[in-house]
């Protein structure tokens, strides 16, 4: 039970290969390190079942019969998707290399692979994108939290991150200094705020943004 | 359309040899024309002169027979006047009508009217004229006695100073009285075919400088058809029709040559490619059992790693591993077999060595020649046909005369020297030996020779060695590094002689 649950939330791994040898090997081999692997034999089939929420990294093969590796990394792109993407190929040319890295791959590996080069490719691919999907995530809350903030609030906010005092902001918004001070209590309370310093780095974009 | 251009091509090719051919005969026939011409004038004008210093010493005769005549002793004038005749064969005879005499009876009339209009005149007159025999009288009016010459036109013509062959030549000169329609005198009368063919004439007309005996110097000269310069304007058409050949076939030896060059560079770029694909085709065939192979084997390695060790797991990837590098050995295997070409032994044919040896020298005849090399051919007699290949064969003899070519060029010009010498090392072979006096094969190079890119030259594929010696096995034959002995890189392909049927 307890494992079953640990297993669902570690990373997982999409490879996409048509040869099925590789695809059991690479398989294996992954699971090795406490990775879940879903393997795909057909790029199409790939595109359109793929959970695009899943925590991970994907793993293409750039010589597939019908789509290559190359196209799918493009496609993937185009539809915003932010797993990264380490190519594999058994004979790789500078320039396709090139090409790969121009077109957002994360890493271009050359069949056969090393486990350890494909492991630590695969752990520094899921490290990034669990780091990109947290900030991510926290943009996003941010977001949900300023919108809650009133008319008169975010003007008091705003003046805050510029560096005014209580005082200052009292007299450039014609307020008391004691209503200043209730709505800077309210803005920390419902911005989740504990200190200034924090305040102004989570916010300090948003309230610059129109 | 295509036919319709080359035969547009063929007749603008026919054209323009018409046109040279056309002007360069035009050219010689104008050139003999005027040379004809030229020289017709120049005689004509000479004949002029010629005969009219000799009509004006008649008029110098009468002058002085005039001027010398004594005042009244006419019996003694009589005596200097018949000596006259042998000093000038011209004059047949002097007449004098003495003072108060007359002329003969015979001629009276005619000398007397002639006398009459010398007088009013002042210079001699022309009486009784017989231009077709050449015969006249000249008359002279002077006081007291006047005198008369008959002149024979026959022996005014100065015959050893004239400019032409009197009988042969075929100019016609005549002396013809201008104002009077009688006949003319036939100073030499020219080829006779006058009137008929056709041709073209140049004449000539004009008085004889003496006023006294007013004929015209006529001189008329017709050219033939058949005196143009047929033979030079013939073989001038022949010349040009010769060169057009020679250049029209030396451009098409070229073409050819050029084909010929273009299809063996092209199928040496075919295999070459077909063996870069390969190469490409190989890398994915085995690179994907390979990485099943690596994975599954790193895989186990880890299980086996575990605390306690996944044995089950690892044995079936253990299993894959095996099942992997069996079908790595297959793709090897499939791949070997397409090299191998099992299709040109097929193909052989007997064929003369030595002929295709010169086919590929002509094929590099440029490149020799460019860097100044003279090939050595030297061949054993009587050596058989081979069984080879055409293509195959020309293929290994050009990829080893390059390899040659490439290797004197490091050395200087001067040395550059290149031997084949097509040999019978023994009863069923026929061993072809290419020698260059280049540099050689370094000794740690001998080995590795005709190892696929294994190459000494920056920039070689190292795949050249690699061709030829698959080739000359497919075929049966095989090709060798001879051991260094002396200056430069001996190769020799030794090739199965064609059994006699």
């Amino acid at each position: 039970m307890n494992n079953d649950n640990a297993s669902s939330l570690s990373p997982l791994i999409h490879l996409v290969d048509d040869d099925a040898a590789v695809r059991e090997g690479l398989s294996l081999l992954i699971a090795t390190v406490g990775l879940r692997v879903q393997a795909w034999a057909e790029p199409q089939a790939f595109l359109a079942g793929f959970d695009r929420a899943s925590i991970g990294a994907i793993v293409l093969d750039v010589r597939m019969p019908g789509t290559s590796g190359l196209t799918v990394l493009e496609q993937l792109l185009a539809q915003g998707v932010d797993q990264p993407v380490i190519l594999l190929t058994g004979h790789g040319t500078v320039d396709m290399c090139r090409r790969a890295f121009k077109a957002g791959a994360a890493e271009f590996l050359e069949k056969p692979v090393d486990d350890e080069v494909l492991i630590e490719a695969l752990q520094n691919a899921v490290r990034q994108h669990v780091r990109s999907r947290e900030r991510h995530q926290a943009d996003q809350q941010a977001r949900e939290r300023y919108a809650q903030l009133s008319a008169r609030e975010r003007e008091v906010l705003g003046l805050i991150v510029e560096g005014l005092t209580n005082k200052e902001i009292g007299r450039a918004l014609a307020l008391s200094p004691r209503t200043v001070e209730t709505h800077r209590a309210n803005l920390f309370a419902k911005l989740g705020a504990e200190s200034l310093a924090q305040l102004i780095r989570r916010y300090a974009a948003l309230v610059d943004a129109p | 359309m295509t036919l319709h251009k080359a035969w547009r091509r063929r007749f603008a090719g026919l054209f323009l040899w018409a046109l040279a051919a056309g002007a360069g005969a035009f050219w010689l026939a104008h050139a003999r024309l005027q040379r004809l011409q030229a020289d017709f004038e120049t005689d004509a004008r000479i004949v002029h002169r010629l005969l009219s210093q000799r009509v004006v010493q008649h008029d110098a005769v009468l002058a002085t027979l005039a001027l010398l005549q004594p005042p009244s002793a006419p019996a003694g004038a009589d005596a200097t006047l018949p000596r006259l005749p042998s000093v000038y064969p011209q004059i047949l005879s002097v007449l004098q009508r003495p003072a108060g005499g007359g002329w003969p009876a015979a001629l009276q009339g005619p000398l007397a009217a002639a006398e009459a209009a010398s007088r009013q005149s002042g210079h001699p007159e022309m009486a009784l004229v017989d231009l077709p025999a050449g015969r006249y009288h000249l008359v002279l009016a002077s006081t007291p006695a006047s005198h008369a010459l008959q002149i024979d036109l026959r022996a005014t013509v100065p015959q050893d100073e004239w400019p032409m062959d009197m009988a042969a030549s075929p100019v016609r000169v005549a002396l013809e009285r201008g104002s009077e329609d009688d006949g003319a005198f036939v100073v030499q009368p020219g080829r006779g075919d006058g009137a008929g063919g056709w041709g073209w004439s140049y004449a000539f007309r004009k008085p004889l400088a003496a006023p006294s005996q007013p004929l015209d110097v006529v001189a008329l000269r017709r050219v033939g058809l058949a005196e143009l310069p047929w033979l030079a304007m013939l073989g001038w058409c022949a010349l040009t029709a010769a060169l057009w050949a020679g250049g029209l076939a030396w451009w098409r030896q070229r073409v050819a040559r050029q084909r010929a060059e273009e299809l063996l560079r092209l199928g040496q770029v075919a295999r070459l490619n077909t063996l870069g694909e390969l190469a490409a085709g190989m890398a994915h065939e085995l690179n994907q059992p390979l990485t099943a192979l690596l994975s599954s084997t790193q895989a186990a390695q880890r299980l086996l790693g575990d605390e306690p060790p996944d044995t089950a797991t690892a044995r079936t990837a253990m299993a894959r591993a095996v099942e992997q590098a069996r079908r790595a050995s297959t793709v090897v295997g499939r791949l070997r077999r397409l090299v191998e070409r099992p299709d040109l032994a097929g193909q052989a044919q007997p064929l003369p060595l030595a002929a295709a040896v010169q086919d590929v020298l002509h094929l590099l005849e440029p490149e020799l020649a460019r860097r100044g090399i003279a090939p050595e051919v030297s061949a054993a007699p009587d050596l058989p046909p081979v069984q080879a290949e055409p293509v195959a064969l020309q293929q290994i003899i050009h990829n080893l005369l390059m390899n040659a070519l490439q290797a004197l060029e490091q050395v200087p010009p001067a040395e550059r020297r290149l031997a084949l010498t097509l040999a019978r090392p023994d009863a069923a072979h026929v061993a072809l030996s290419v020698r260059d006096h280049g540099p050689g094969v370094p000794p740690e190079a001998r080995e590795h020779l005709f190892e696929p890119f294994y190459t000494t030259r920056t920039g070689g594929l190292g795949l050249g060695l690699t061709l030829c010696e698959s080739l000359a096995q497919a075929m049966g034959a095989s090709l060798a590094l001879a051991p260094a002995t002396g200056r430069g890189a001996e190769f020799v392909l030794t090739l199965p002689a064609a059994t006699a049927p």
